[in-house]
């Protein structure tokens, strides 16, 4: 009895204990009377990462579907990933792949005249965007639940029975010689069009540009051919998230899209090869009216399946960004720029670059350039230090979460991922990635993908206001020519 | 494509500390150089393009025509009354409710106002410190001073960004005391003695140099996983913003409320420098940029609006660190702060935190208002600007502020002019007329707290003369005057606006800036919500009155971006 009862007496005290032990835990975070600088603190575990579940199956036709349901808010968006892009484009046509996607929205569908389907959707604060760029296409839906229905067979509709009105064309026309006719009204807008044609070379898929000639060589039938050549089931993979019901929607789907069938010989989608056109060299666009210069500096590099992506990644974090060396040491340090960077910016199938750069006042434009590569050979000669490398892994590792912050962000990663041929888990292959680099890592990275002796320098500033001037880096400055070529029949 | 002008709005507004281009949308700079502002980039961290929706790669190339891309997407037709038109949108209230139950708010005791909206869909929240400070509380002769702050908060504490602030502190005074005495010897024009000084100026400047802990408070943040760390000076107003992780609210809470509890003004000589450049990029190298500078000058004769948030060069060149201390100790009162907090977060422990960390700071009266009014126009006023640039055409009338019974009028007119390819202005000048690559009106410029203006701006399509878009323009303008708007156009614009804010909902540091800014300049969240109902009150008649009132040659200004020979 007395034993049972002291055993009583001490699982009461002992729950009693716990129990307050809890609280004082449990209270902690909450009832932090007194405020404490950033280092005393300490913090919740992080968030885990949690991925949405979503649903994937094809069309006997081909056509991928991608279905993710978030009812958070009355609001579906949906998008029709297109295997095509302005680099299968002719080259006496450039500018045929953009019109295509922009007509095959603003030209109506042959049951829905442009004004027509334009009303039905901004009366219900719906829209539907198509367009065509560089490597793909896409055609997108938004629209508030209520109206999915209605949204969603319009969408259909401007796939696969886009009108193509000749007015429209026109129009489009007109809004892209409009755009010829400005694109040297900015300084940055000039550097890096000039870059990519110095980099890829100015016939390149990756750089050329529309021209008055170009335009003028489309016809309404090239578009039509265009649309017909690459919009089939087969290349498009669809991906719809938001507050819908699977099993209706995917009725929608079927409904819409099961029946379609292309017959006629898939494209050529062979992805064309880039090389660098200009081994290095010192490059001037001469704008005298210009006080600032904007300059780029870079050359050819890499893909995004790299196995040095990941650890080319955190070199982009100890360069960049607070505390980063460029915007410590050019910007904070010496006040020589509002923006300055330097980036490994890859693509996912066809090389990107390496790019630095900003805007530096005419004065300081040699001393910009000199800082920068300064900063990029240190890189390769001197192994950063250990507080850099975790700062920088830190600050990709702690921010992951936030590529998971909302369903559509992860639907787009997945279409993406496929559309590209890269694996599902690549995003998390590439955490791993960062997790394993180390210094060493960074500086290998560095020698082998940083190669300051294949440098192209662009600078886009006035050549007289430039003291000392550009020919002081060492090397012939050769002049680009960007004045706009006219239309033979304007 | 409601969204791109709601961003636009914003865009020609506000200036920004970092341009995060440091990732591929460089390109989009483009974009920057073209409205005088910068938009809001992906942070390098968030894994780049690889998280990015499907065109947004390669999106930016179609910003080669700048501002006129926005408009790329947008074509359309005179609009036809179908028999298809839907019932106004009633599904989208009761999320509306929803949300608003959500929200709390509560006032420290020294008087700074804190607004959560709790969104548990995923372990993430935003915050906005929002100051109730801008260009327009700027002294004469010291324009920029509030967007030189703002530089400055972000160079950290007594205790962050310095590895002796003791020591740090005394050589900060020094360079002050020197360039008092450069400044001095400048306009004796004793050049010996200017050339001794800045030669011991630079000598102290290294030394102080040595103590600093560079961008040591960004990087913190950037560490602990922040994400979008920046912030924003407008005419009206000066916003801090970032998002963590959702185990990082007391972190928030240590950095940001030391941050304004003992900043200090380090590195403010090559600040200034820094400043001078972005000046140079916004403004001296931009066509818009200057033509916007010369249009605010010329549109108003008094009210501060008058003038650049970024400041004149002469005045950011004179300023010095007394100007920012003082500056900083009359608008940075708790008083005159307003945080906003959203995502997944607990509102009591938010408060229970913020009582410890916001108490700190000492309680003061809020810093009064703008009392300048500006006097009524009496004719039109006319401007023009030369550079290497295609033209651009402008127009601008005189309304009232944000906290008028008539301002939602002009959202709505805004909308039937703007809002998508069934709008007015797409469908006249772009589509019919093709004399404007794009065209387009909204109220709040330079900002809303104050009378303000409403500012059409239209871009010449090939072929085209400003006089035409002129014309064209005038036309659209008139007919809200003339004809009673038709219902159902109205119920679009009313429904495109209801939804905005739906779409904005999804987006946690897109409620944290319009909750914040709301309450500030209106004294409550609340008129997030209820805007919209003021805005479905507006009448066709309702427009032509305000239209008749407002769009008369004597209230308007108008300025023309030409070609220079």
């Amino acid at each position: 009895m007395n034993k049972e009862r002291f055993k009583k007496i001490i699982s009461r005290l002992g729950l009693g204990l716990l129990a307050v032990l809890l609280l004082s835990i449990l209270r902690f975070p909450a009832t932090a009377e007194v405020p404490k600088h950033y280092t005393e603190l300490e913090l919740p575990p992080p968030p885990e990462i949690e991925l949405p579940e979503y649903e994937q199956y094809e069309l006997d036709n081909g056509m991928v579907v991608y279905l993710l349901e978030d009812h958070d808010l009355p609001l579906v968006n949906g998008t029709a990933l297109i295997r095509t892009g302005s680099r299968w484009e002719p080259e006496e046509q450039v500018g045929l792949a953009e019109l295509t996607g922009t007509v095959m929205r603003s030209g109506g569908t042959q049951s829905h005249p442009a004004d027509q389907l334009n009303l039905m959707l901004e009366q219900r604060a719906a829209s539907i965007e198509s367009s065509i760029e560089t490597t793909s296409g896409s055609v997108n839906f938004d629209t508030l639940t209520e109206d999915l229905d209605t949204v969603f067979n319009l969408f259909a509709e401007v796939i696969r029975k886009p009108a193509f009105a000749a007015d429209q064309l026109e129009l489009a026309k007109n809004q892209q010689r409009g755009a010829i006719a400005r694109r040297n009204d900015n300084p940055s807008d000039i550097a890096s069009r000039e870059f990519d044609k110095l980099i890829y070379g100015e016939d390149s898929p990756y750089a050329r540009t529309v021209e008055y000639v170009t335009l003028d060589n489309i016809s309404r039938e090239d578009v039509i051919n265009f649309y017909q050549n690459y919009v089939r089931p087969e290349s498009i993979i669809l991906g719809i998230v938001g507050d819908f019901e699977p099993a209706k929607m995917k009725a929608a789907i079927a409904e819409a899209f099961e029946n379609w069938q292309v017959t006629s010989t898939p494209p050529q989608l062979e992805v064309p090869p880039a090389t660098q056109k200009h081994d290095k060299g010192v490059f001037l666009v001469d704008r005298p009216e210009l006080t600032q210069s904007t300059v780029s500096i870079g050359h050819l590099d890499g893909t995004l399946n790299d196995p040095d992506y990941p650890t080319l990644s955190v070199l982009n974090g100890t360069m960049n960004s607070f505390g980063g060396r460029l915007f410590n040491e050019v910007r904070s340090r010496q006040g020589l720029a509002y923006s300055v960077y330097s980036v490994w910016n890859p693509n996912y199938d066809y090389p990107g670059t390496f790019t630095a750069g900003g805007q530096t006042q005419s004065e300081t434009t040699v001393p910009f350039v000199q800082s920068i590569l300064t900063e990029i050979e240190r890189l390769r000669t001197t192994p950063i230090s250990q507080e850099e490398l975790t700062r920088a892994k830190e600050s990709i590792l702690n921010s992951f979460v936030f590529n998971f912050e909302t369903p559509s962000q992860t639907l787009a990663r997945l279409m993406r991922y496929k559309y590209f041929g890269y694996p599902e888990d690549f995003i998390f292959q590439y955490q791993e990635g960062v997790k394993t680099t180390t210094v060493e890592d960074i500086q290998r990275v560095a020698q082998q993908h940083l190669h300051p002796d294949k440098m192209v320098t662009l600078v886009v500033g006035s050549n007289r206001a430039i003291e000392p001037p550009l020919s002081s880096l060492g090397t012939e400055v050769k002049t680009v020519d960007i004045s706009i070529p006219q239309s033979p029949t304007s | 494509m409601t969204q791109f002008w709601q961003q636009m709005k914003h865009l020609v507004k506000e200036i920004k500390l970092f341009p995060q281009i440091a990732d591929l949308r460089v390109k989009a700079l483009c974009f920057l150089q073209s409205t005088g502002v910068q938009i809001e980039f992906a942070l390098l961290n968030s894994v780049g393009n690889l998280t990015s929706a499907p065109s947004a790669l390669d999106w930016h190339k179609k910003l080669s025509w700048c501002l006129g891309a926005i408009l790329v997407f947008w074509n359309c037709f005179p609009v036809l009354a179908y028999a298809d038109t839907p019932t106004p949108s009633s599904s989208i209230q009761p999320y509306l409710n929803r949300v608003i139950e959500r929200v709390s708010e509560f006032r420290l005791d020294n008087g700074m106002k804190f607004i959560v909206l709790e969104n548990h869909e995923a372990p993430v929240v935003s915050f906005v410190t929002y100051a109730d400070v801008g260009g327009v509380d700027e002294p004469d002769g010291k324009t920029g001073v509030a967007h030189f702050l703002e530089h400055l908060a972000f160079k950290g504490t007594k205790r962050i960004g310095t590895t002796n602030y003791q020591a740090e502190k005394e050589l900060l005074d020094r360079m002050d005391r020197l360039f008092a005495q450069i400044q001095r010897a400048q306009e004796q024009g004793d050049e010996a003695r200017v050339a001794k000084l800045t030669k011991e100026f630079t000598k102290v400047q290294t030394e102080a140099d040595k103590l600093v802990k560079q961008n040591e408070y960004g990087q913190i943040v950037d560490t602990a996983g922040g994400v979008g760390l920046n912030a924003v000076t407008s005419a009206d107003y000066t916003s801090y913003f970032y998002s963590f992780p959702a185990n990082k609210l007391e972190l928030w809470m240590s950095l940001e409320s030391e941050r304004f509890l003992e900043p200090v003004f380090r590195e403010f000589y090559k600040e200034k420098q820094v400043i001078l450049e972005e000046r140079r990029l916004r403004t001296d190298n931009s066509p818009i940029g200057k033509m916007l500078e010369v249009f605010l000058d010329t549109a108003f004769v008094k009210h501060p609006y008058k003038r650049p948030v970024i400041g004149y060069e002469e005045d950011i060149r004179n300023l010095t660190r007394n100007d920012i201390s003082e500056f900083f100790s009359t608008y940075y009162p708790p008083s005159n702060l307003t945080v906003a907090i959203v995502g997944d977060v607990d509102p009591t422990e938010a408060e229970s935190l913020a009582k410890v960390y916001f108490g700190r700071y000492q309680a003061q009266p809020k810093p009064p208002g703008v009392k300048v009014v500006e006097p009524v126009q009496q004719e039109t006023r006319e401007v023009t600007v030369e550079f290497p640039s295609q033209p651009w055409y402008l127009e601008g009338y005189h309304i009232p502020a944000l906290t008028a019974s008539e301002y939602p009028v002009y959202e709505v007119m805004a909308g039937l002019l703007s809002s998508g390819r069934t709008s007015r202005l797409y469908q006249s000048l772009v589509e019919k007329q093709q004399v404007a690559l794009s065209a387009e009106g909204f109220s709040g410029f330079p900002g809303n707290k104050y009378p303000n203006l409403m500012l059409f701006y239209a871009l010449t399509a090939p072929g085209s003369s400003v006089d035409d878009v002129e014309i064209a323009l005038r036309e659209e303008i008139e007919r809200l005057k003339t004809e009673p708007v038709r219902e159902v156009e109205l119920e679009r614009v009313k429904t495109q606006l209801k939804a905005d804010l739906v779409r904005t909902l999804d987006s946690n540091m897109g409620m944290a800036r319009l909750l914040a800014e709301y309450d500030a300049k209106t004294g409550s969240w609340r008129n997030v919500f209820e805007q919209l109902e003021a805005i479905a009150a507006v009448s066709a008649a309702d427009i032509q009155t305000v239209a008749r009132a407002t769009f008369i040659p004597e209230n308007r200004t108008v300025g023309r971006l030409l070609p220079s020979s």
